[in-house]
């Protein structure tokens, strides 16, 4: 019984950290969608093509672009499903709703 | 004093989960609930005996503020066969809830997920096996080693430890249960893989605990590659347990690259896949409860796919049975993934 309380103990204590350790790095600048017309847009839809060649690539073959609404919800399955990271899921969707 | 570490752990976890405010996702674009899946119509022939067999699985996405999903698929499945001595079909419906589970984005690191989940073991059953994904229809012979869904919790993530290399990882525990439709057994366990952007080569590796019953152990390793240069699929899967163990290895080329009849050839996927099963100490089990191979079994699989459409996808395959008594599995279908908004799509 004690083995038990003592692997959930480690488990939660390792998703604290992890917790800690995403606040303690929020001041990381994150990538703006929201820019447009620029040669960051530009920048960033390549990029967001690139990633999601790469991602979205690994288990299927690319679909076509959905409505941005249905298209940050799909992100967000996928986030999840596939763990991808957030920069990825950030720079897919804008990719994705260009 | 088990207790006491193990209360200040939950109440360590709930207060920082809690102050965590880092944002899961400020996209300006709110996301709507949305009703995707697929569905499909397959003939397969095997042993010389006809099925048929149509299904849907449908997907409801409910996304909920910033960083909260409700996600859940149900599986509805015809399996309709020529009775003996009679010119008709005759089946029945199978209807399974693969999964009905609530998650919290935490932040880049975390999402927590609660409620019935696919199991995390290898790549196949969370990534692989929707009917419009999958390359080849007939799941691998390994598939139900570690696989199924879980009534539980689990703490899953991802993100980048370099410029080139990903991380990813997930972590559950599950609870036994016999209600129907929601059986599950009560294990614990997790996987870690490793995503190397520049070759796009993932590696990882899963483990298993049978917390009930035989307190056994399962074990798998997973390998996937597509190399940037051309367009191939590379993907293989190893797993052990008590009842057996087994590998499956497939590539999946795109005719792209072409240039005779361009139009369909870019279309055009052919799928070439080999397993091996080999029994383990408690054969019994392995046929009766998980339907594994209790012999050694090799099976080479060859499939034709051409992308009609976005989303439709018509395809044919070949699979040798070699194992104690040979026979050929042949297989024909259709596969659609629809996606429906349930609001406002723009």
């Amino acid at each position: 019984m004690k083995h038990k309380f003592a692997v959930l103990a480690a488990v939660l204590a390792v998703a604290s950290v992890l917790c800690w350790a995403a606040e303690s790095r929020e001041s990381t600048p994150t990538i703006d969608p929201v820019v447009q017309g620029s040669e960051k847009t530009n920048t960033m839809r390549l990029e967001g093509e690139k990633r999601f060649r790469t991602n979205c690539g690994r288990c299927h073959a690319a679909p076509h672009k959905f409505p941005p609404r249905m298209m940050a919800t799909i992100v967000r399955h996928m986030r999840v499903r596939a763990t991808i990271t957030e920069d990825d899921m950030r720079l897919v969707l804008f990719y994705m709703t260009q | 004093m088990a207790r006491l570490v193990l209360h200040f752990a939950l109440t360590a976890f709930v207060v920082t989960l809690l102050w965590s405010r880092s944002v899961a996702q400020t996209n300006e674009e709110k996301p709507v609930p949305i009703i995707t899946g697929a569905a499909g119509y397959f003939t397969n022939v095997d042993a010389g005996r006809t099925e048929l067999i149509p299904e849907i699985n449908p997907v409801l996405l409910i996304p909920i503020g910033d960083r909260w999903l409700i996600e859940s698929r149900a599986s509805i499945q015809g399996e309709y066969e020529r009775a003996p001595n009679r010119g008709s079909f005759e089946g029945y419906v199978e209807k399974k809830l693969d999964y009905l589970q609530v998650d919290y984005i935490a932040n880049r690191y975390l999402t927590v997920t609660a409620g019935r989940f696919l199991t995390p073991f290898g790549i196949y059953n969370e990534r692989l096996y929707p009917i419009w994904i999958r390359d080849l229809q007939l799941v691998p012979l390994i598939f139900p080693i570690g696989t199924g869904s879980s009534n539980g919790i689990l703490f899953r993530g991802g993100f980048p430890l370099s410029a080139g290399v990903n991380i990813n990882y997930a972590t559950y525990f599950s609870t036994l249960s016999t209600v129907n439709e929601f059986e599950s057994s009560r294990v614990a366990g997790g996987r870690m893989g490793f995503f190397f952007t520049r070759p796009r080569v993932e590696v990882g590796a899963s483990w298993q605990k049978e917390l009930q019953e035989r307190r056994t152990n399962s074990f798998g390793a997973h390998f996937a590659w597509q190399p940037p240069p051309i367009p191939l699929n590379l993907r293989a899967e190893y797993a052990r347990s008590h009842f057996g163990s087994g590998y499956w290895i497939e590539g999946a080329y795109r005719l792209s690259q072409v240039s005779l009849w361009n139009k369909v050839m870019r279309r055009t996927e052919f799928v070439a896949r080999m397993q091996q099963t080999f029994p383990g100490e408690d054969k019994p089990t392995a046929t009766d409860e998980y339907q594994f191979p209790s012999s050694s079994v090799r099976q080479p699989d060859f499939g034709l796919n051409y992308y009609i459409l976005d989303g439709l996808k018509a395809e044919a395959s070949y699979s040798r049975w070699l194992g104690k008594h040979n026979w050929n599995t042949w297989t024909v279908g259709l596969a659609y993934r629809f996606a429906i908004p349930l609001g406002r799509p723009q």
